[in-house]
């Protein structure tokens, strides 16, 4: 070890969308600062759902900062197959990682959330103080429940031990690293995958649903700028939005139909009614992130959609899918 | 040899307030029927935060059908100080015995919540339905999530694979065989335990808070008999809440009161409005049962502390304290 570290900060989680956007932005773009250790874990240094494999991880590497985005994760219709999973191994997960962030002393970790486990039943925008205001969309409710009991989990922490965990609400993060799979993956890299396919055999994108539902977007690199500054100088145990503003919202077929423009689709776009549509919105405010950060830029949605769309192709043969 | 048994039951936290109260309906009431066989398990024989533990007592046992009652549980006091043990602990207890329960083909699961977990800012009756409608009362959020949980957790086990798991929600509950440690027991048994040596020492009853909370009491007794009809003939996964009526809310002063008289309690009695309050009420209603028993008769409550306070006095010794 060079010198003493300030800051030992483990990702856990670093292989996926957000953990390589993290790696890119420390990396590739100087985002790193003096004083700062990375550690990027993935599933083969430690299956995070066997506590024995996590505190042996945690007691090699002893951070002094976590951010923890290491989860069972899928897009709705994997979700609406196997919630029991998506709760017990979320949990597992969670509760392995916390302790042993705890028992080495770790001061901070950072934990994510999702603006899908919110209320089902509620009044628009939703904000970080209504998490717990009702049961959730009923597709998701063992993530959505799992992913919840961070914060009270962090909240205890807090009370019986004073440690600062907290954690960050993204909204629908896309970009590139991610995970392509149509059956399982998330609306715009399936949007993506299917399109290309579409192409490459000349037959029509087969949206899923009606494309009226509505989402936020946030992309993957802007993510990770937020998040090194929630590890940084974010000091509340109560979560944080990190999206873009509401009035960013796009439908499905808005969103089919920017992915079309980036990937230069020639053929039909047609919406397979009978495929579910899932929550039709989970607007988010970001009004809390834009108190502590007026000037953060994000990426445009174009921008964002062509990188990303070109980093897929550029990557077919190893991409996640 | 007897018949093929049917049922074989067991019963986690069989040693305790409500086990103990089930195994005097079993064995001193004839509450049995034929064809049941039933296993009382306590800590003794397993440590169900033990995940191997807890397999090895199923697998031995192999039951058809599950009460589970254990948990780490405490008073207003304890879980203040607590609350971070008192959600991990009842997790993992609460994830070992279903997912046992399940690998054994156990057909019913018939778990223990309560009316303290519901939520704090609310309309009155609860009911049911409300469970997840809004955070619990902040005094004891770690077990409130916990127990909640196990609703969430029932609901993705019918989802995934059909199973009927279910839950009970009591009231206050109280009787022979309860925890009576002043710091960290319930109300009633620490307002019997607190009398009793205050008599001894001739002097006052000191009742922590103001006295004006309210809560609803339901004898052991009742609660057992009412779990035996659950286990048997109660088949949705959503729970039921096993109390007496909303009219028969008292306060702590009339309960403290009563006590008085069921210990013939010569001394005066003070309020010591310095301690917490713990949350005002809790008021639960009990429509679902009375629509399916509208006949069950409660145990009047003077006569059933009378019962509680003439056990504890003649158990003094051996009564957990």
């Amino acid at each position: 070890l060079n010198g003493s570290a300030q800051k030992r900060v483990l990702v856990t989680g670093g292989s996926g969308l957000v953990g390589r956007a993290i790696q890119h932005v420390i990396n590739e773009e100087g985002g790193g600062k003096d004083g700062e250790e990375w550690i990027f874990l993935s599933s083969k240094d430690a299956d995070l759902m066997n506590k024995e494999e996590t505190q042996a991880v945690f007691q090699k590497h002893k951070p002094t900062h976590v951010i923890h985005l290491a989860a069972m994760v899928g897009g709705l219709f994997k979700n609406m197959r196997v919630n029991l999973d998506f709760w017990r191994n979320n949990i597992y997960i969670n509760d392995n990682v916390l302790q042993a962030a705890h028992e080495v002393d770790a001061v901070k970790v950072v934990s994510c959330l999702s603006t899908c486990i919110f209320p089902d039943k509620t009044t628009y925008p939703i904000d970080e103080t209504m998490i717990h205001n009702g049961p959730p969309h009923a597709s998701n409710f063992g993530y959505s429940y799992a992913k919840r009991m961070i914060d009270v989990h962090n909240r205890a922490y807090f009370e019986q031990y004073g440690r600062s965990y907290t954690s960050v609400i993204p909204t629908n993060v896309f970009g590139p690293h991610d995970n392509f799979n149509i059956e399982d993956g998330h609306v715009l890299p399936g949007l993506i995958h299917k399109a290309y396919r579409a192409q490459k055999e000349g037959k029509p994108l087969v949206v899923w649903g009606s494309g009226t539902p509505r989402r936020q977007f946030i992309y993957s690199l802007d993510l990770a700028r937020l998040v090194l500054w929630v590890v940084r100088d974010y000091n509340e145990v109560e979560p944080i939005i990190l999206s873009v503003g509401e009035e960013e919202e796009v439908s499905i077929k808005e969103a089919a139909e920017a992915v079309v423009r980036a990937l230069d689709f020639k053929e039909e776009v047609v919406y397979d009614t009978d495929k579910s549509d899932g929550q039709f919105k989970k607007t988010a405010s970001n009004a809390k992130l834009m108190r502590y950060l007026p000037n953060f830029a994000f990426t445009p949605f174009e921008k964002a959609l062509k990188e990303t769309c070109d980093w897929f192709v550029a990557n077919y043969d190893n991409a996640r899918k």
